[in-house]
């Protein structure tokens, strides 16, 4: 059900030619995509990712990149009438290698989710091909763009089941995905000097957690967190970039807790 | 002497790191520094009060840099504003070992075989120059108004990739910059995130 591309090619060919007597290197990533049921059903949404597998030391980059690199990026060819959502991204993890510079991204591996919408006049019996013409930067000391065309053929049903091969690694995904945050919970944030303070009242403490700006040019990435723990929540203390020019109406993130539930964050800034 | 001329070009930069608590904020006075050029002239932004000065964070290994150095761009650029009287300084911060780390003379050639056209290449391999700016990506931009204030901090453009065929459609912040403050306007986006490889910094 799903096929695997190497990718970069004509990267990797480009350098081939500009550093004459080096050998190409090979691509840090295999992309596949995959869905997360064995076939489609006409008018009910389908569940797509784009699974990257990263060669050890290598990472990509979430939606808000840090200090550096980029984000990938998914370019999709379906069947007319069909659509595809915006990625949902996994929470990521911080990366940080000087004290100055901090990157969002992931290593190891990391699925990407899309819902793509079926329309309701697809007949059963026939099967439909999704493309993907996707574009990433993959980094380690060094950074390498990398792109592949990824295909997928799906028979088209009266019903569908979970792929066994892939529904494991989607529940896995859904978990790292970020949640509203819970009922009763308030976020406010207020603008000083030279720091946001985001409060989070949460009706317990929290006294450890990630925070991560959806913005970019909002926080300064690489100062580390201040957390002011409460009876009921707590108090972020967030460096403001230099970046940052102008006030913000809402201050944007991610919150990753220990044990990795991750809730989006909304603050309205005073 | 040559010790006693590091250790002094050192006292300068620890300094001005003092002085501007490594934050570099547009509309802030742009901090004073002194380096040493590819040529192994000194390079100091004290010399060009009054005119204005472009400082553009290089490494040539990079794929956003190779982008506007491989179509042409920012030569261009380079070869626009510096014959309407803009200093351009290229900053080298890779350390020792890391990608984008030359020395002099293969700088030198670098530039003769890209056809170049920055005023000077200043050669930072301890980074200090990059840490005073807190220069992020390979490129990252920053423009400088006659009077020593720093007004453009960020971005070469607005398609932040490394892709050649996006220049093309791409809005060029520095010379919108520089054209909006030479004719005595505001410069509209004056901070942008920069966009690239990060600078490959000792430490």
């Amino acid at each position: 059900m799903f096929i695997w591309v190497s990718a970069g090619l004509w990267y990797f060919v480009a350098c081939a030619i500009a550093a004459a007597g080096q050998k190409p290197s090979s691509p840090h990533a295999r992309v596949e995509m995959l869905a997360r049921q064995d076939a489609i059903v006409a008018g009910a949404d389908l569940r797509l990712g784009v699974h990257f597998i990263l060669e050890p030391g290598w990472h990509i980059y979430w939606i808000n990149p840090g200090d550096s690199g980029q984000p990938p990026v998914l370019k999709w060819q379906l069947p007319a009438g069909f659509s595809a959502g915006e990625i949902e991204w996994p929470h990521p993890e911080r990366m940080q290698a000087t004290p100055q510079l901090a990157d969002y991204g992931y290593h190891d591996a990391v699925l990407l989710p899309v819902t793509v919408h079926v329309p309701p006049s697809v007949a059963a019996g026939s099967s439909v091909q999704i493309g993907a013409d996707a574009k990433w930067l993959v980094c380690r000391e060094v950074c390498i763009p990398e792109h592949a065309q990824l295909h997928l053929t799906l028979p088209i049903a009266t019903a569908a089941k979970e792929n066994p091969q892939s529904a494991r690694l989607f529940a896995k995904t859904e978990k790292l995905l970020p949640r509203p945050m819970p009922r009763g919970w308030k976020a406010s944030a207020k603008s000083e000097k030279d720091q946001f303070v985001l409060l989070l009242q949460a009706g317990k403490p929290i006294t450890k957690a990630e925070f991560f700006p959806l913005e970019p040019n909002q926080i300064d990435n690489p100062a580390p967190l201040k957390l002011l723990p409460s009876a009921t929540g707590v108090k972020i203390m967030l460096k403001k970039s230099d970046l940052l020019v102008k006030p913000i109406q809402m201050l944007r993130g991610v919150l990753v807790l220990p044990g990795g539930a991750a809730y989006r964050i909304e603050a309205p800034v005073q | 002497m040559k010790t006693l001329r590091h250790s002094m070009v050192r006292a300068i930069f620890l300094l001005a790191l003092m002085a501007s608590a490594f934050a570099v904020k547009v509309g802030d006075p742009a901090p004073g520094f002194t380096g040493v050029d590819s040529n192994g002239k000194q390079q100091s932004l004290s010399a060009y009060k009054g005119k204005f000065v472009v400082l553009e964070w290089h490494n040539q290994g990079c794929p956003y840099t190779k982008k506007h150095y491989e179509s042409g761009n920012m030569q261009r650029l380079q070869k626009e504003w510096t014959a309407k009287g803009v200093v351009w300084l290229t900053v080298i911060s890779s350390a020792p070992g890391t990608q984008g780390f030359v020395t002099p003379t293969q700088e030198n050639e670098y530039l003769q075989k890209m056809n170049a056209m920055p005023t000077a290449v200043i050669m930072d391999p301890g980074g200090s120059l990059g840490h005073l700016y807190a220069a992020k990506t390979t490129p990252h931009m920053f423009v400088i108004d006659p009077s020593g204030t720093l007004i453009y901090n960020g971005a070469i453009d607005d398609h932040s990739t490394s892709d050649q065929s996006d220049i093309v459609n791409s809005k060029n912040y520095v010379s919108t910059a520089l054209q909006e403050a030479m004719s005595g306007k505001p410069v509209t986006e004056a901070a942008t995130r920069p966009y690239g490889c990060s600078v490959k910094y000792k430490d």
